[in-house]
């Protein structure tokens, strides 16, 4: 089939495009800012995904396929016990307000999508294929995030490997893209002043030359708005969108700002009780377990066969009890300020349980099923002085929806790997 | 050389690269697709289609639209570019309902079991947030329109003229058709 060499009408022909700003300058302004801001998004993402020490143990790895992808893994330090906080924080907070500029960076390159022809040769093929990568991907990226920490799982999948591989192709796309437009975005960015562009009001506003390249629109209409008019309209546009959430990762009193992020409501249990996102209740945690039946059971998996050591509540109360403040962070983007946990270090219970420099610990919950009802931590969570068998919090016995009787918590651990309801701690030498 | 330009269109060094992205996303792809193939070629294609073919549209012509109702009463038109002031405030509040239409619209049935929050509040903040949005959008408009005409009266002690804000056809474009 041959394609005729004039387009066809419609947004084929270049005389359809009729924007007076559109035009590789400000495409290149949205670009920038997107170049600085995605690998800020990737690099805190595979942050998050190291966080869960997925090396460890095939308990913490929710996506055992992963292969060369998870090149980079280390693991998860301690210290500083904000780490967790702010890599989500960031990672959800800039992903929220770049949907903002990606908005307005792909309304710029609109024209490009109806190219004519469509494909002029191999290598213009291959990167149309490598643009379907980076505009799908970076889509299904801020989808499939927005969604969840939304809690409304309607993707395709779990949540884990859609993002995390979602996020592999994307970057592909992005980095070949990159490496293609760089040059041009250098040469455009350079084709006119910022501070110059932002002294030009709407009445002085005119198109870029029209021989700048196919952005700009062959029959111009008047401009409604001025380049700095757009700027600023995306960067505002930005800058609400982050307002309207940042709060529930800052928590305190600004908390109250985030009024539309899901965590920006303060818990309604009253003051001193601080934001969850799994109960007791749906957790399918029963009273009569949690109850004076509850044990605690240590094991060690020492070939010496060491007999599984048992704990009351009362028996837990009765060793020595250490206060550490830190905060819960999760994975999806809202933390709460440092908590006053009182318990039992996890390494004086390694010692008890026969095992005085485990390499890992298993922890289970008393919930059944669920992907977070058990987790391994590390040798370095373990032996930190302020990883707890947390009883109490803030002064108090834990509430059933913070994990009564008993709960891990570590420093900059994700909020998913502090379980709750402890059944069991299971030390590996 | 230049055969191989010829045919491909590009350097080696293009093909290299773009070989090399293949590579990556494709290794990625073969551990992706298999949990639900279909599933995801629909959301990476819908993604793309969604985008660009439903969204931009719609959002064009909805701002064209503004502007051609608006345009049919020209001597009510201010002086100053209105259109923006209408424009910016829908802009946002849209792309705030956009990220957060679930919570707006209490989909997420499960949320106040599992968080113990409610869901009502966030479709009373974005009704909010949407009018304090047109409010400050309105404000500013009204200081604008003031200062222009106080611009204006001297402007006609002076006698000069202030032009209305009417788009002109200055370059090649018509502007019924803008």
């Amino acid at each position: 089939m041959k394609l005729p060499a004039s387009p066809p009408p419609g947004p084929f022909r270049r005389s359809f495009w009729r924007s007076p700003i559109r035009g590789p300058w400000l495409t290149s302004v949205f670009g920038l800012v997107l170049l600085v801001s995605i690998p800020v998004l990737f690099v805190t993402g595979l942050l998050s995904y190291a966080a869960y020490n997925p090396d460890l143990s095939s308990v913490n790895d929710l996506t055992p396929g992963k292969g060369l992808l998870g090149f980079y893994l280390f693991s998860w330090p301690t210290h500083p016990v904000w780490l967790y906080r702010l890599n989500q924080g960031v990672h959800v907070t800039l992903g929220l307000a770049l949907v903002s500029i990606l908005l307005f960076k792909l309304w710029s390159v609109l024209p490009k999508l109806f190219e004519w022809p469509p494909l002029r040769s191999p290598a213009h093929a291959l990167e149309r294929l490598s643009l379907f990568l980076l505009v799908g991907g970076a889509v299904f990226e801020f989808v499939t995030g927005i969604l969840n920490i939304q809690t409304w799982y309607k993707f395709p999948g779990s949540f884990y490997p859609l993002h995390f591989y979602g996020a592999w192709v994307f970057m592909a796309g992005f980095v070949v893209h990159v490496a293609l437009k760089l040059p041009t975005m250098i040469r455009a960015l350079r084709s006119r002043s910022m501070i110059g562009e932002l002294r030009t009001n709407l009445a002085r506003t005119r198109p870029e030359p029209p021989e700048a390249g196919p952005l700009v629109a062959a029959a111009p209409a008047e401009p409604t708005i001025s380049r700095r008019g757009v700027l600023a309209f995306a960067g505002g546009g930005a800058a609400l969108i982050a307002l309207l959430s940042v709060g529930q990762s800052v928590g305190g009193p600004l908390r109250r700002t985030a009024l539309l992020a899901p965590h920006g409501q303060d818990v309604s249990s009253g003051p001193g009780d601080f934001q969850i996102n799994q109960t007791a209740a749906s957790a399918r945690i029963r009273p009569a377990e949690t109850g004076a039946a509850w044990r605690l059971t240590l094991r060690s998996d020492s070939p010496l066969g060491t007999a599984p050591v048992v704990l009351s509540r009362a028996g837990l109360l009765r060793m020595e009890q250490h206060t550490a403040s830190l905060p819960i962070a999760c994975v999806e983007g809202w933390s709460t300020d440092d908590q006053a946990w009182t318990g039992v270090r996890l390494r004086d219970l390694a010692r008890l349980a026969g095992v005085p420099r485990p390499s890992s610990v298993l922890v289970q919950s008393l919930e059944r099923g669920g992907a977070f009802s058990k987790a391994v931590l590390s040798e370095g969570q373990i032996m930190n002085p302020d990883s707890l068998l947390a009883l109490q919090v803030n002064g108090t016995d834990l509430s059933p929806d913070h994990g009564y009787p008993a709960r891990v918590i570590v420093p900059a651990n994700p909020g998913v790997h502090n379980t709750k309801w402890v059944a069991s701690l299971t030390f590996r030498r | 050389m230049r055969r191989f330009f010829r045919w491909y269109g590009a350097s080696p060094l293009n093909l290299l690269t773009m070989l090399g992205c293949f590579a990556l996303a494709g290794y990625a792809a073969a551990e992706l697709l298999p949990t639900n193939a279909v599933g995801i070629l629909v959301w990476l294609a819908g993604a793309v289609i969604g985008h660009d073919l439903i969204l931009v549209p719609l959002y064009t012509l909805a701002d064209r639209s503004a502007m051609a109702v608006f345009r049919h009463r020209p001597p009510s038109l201010p002086a100053v570019p209105w259109i923006n002031h209408l424009r910016v405030p829908t802009a946002l509040s849209g792309m705030l309902l956009l990220i957060w239409f679930p919570l707006i619209f209490r989909l997420p049935g499960h949320f106040p079991v599992t968080t113990t929050l409610s869901l009502d509040p966030y479709l009373w903040h974005w009704l909010a947030v949407t009018g304090a949005l047109y409010l400050l959008s309105a404000a500013v408009l009204a200081m604008r329109l003031r200062a222009r005409r106080r611009g204006t009266r001297k402007a006609a002690a002076r006698g000069t003229k202030f032009r209305r804000y009417l788009p002109k056809p200055w370059h090649l474009g018509d502007s019924a058709d803008r």
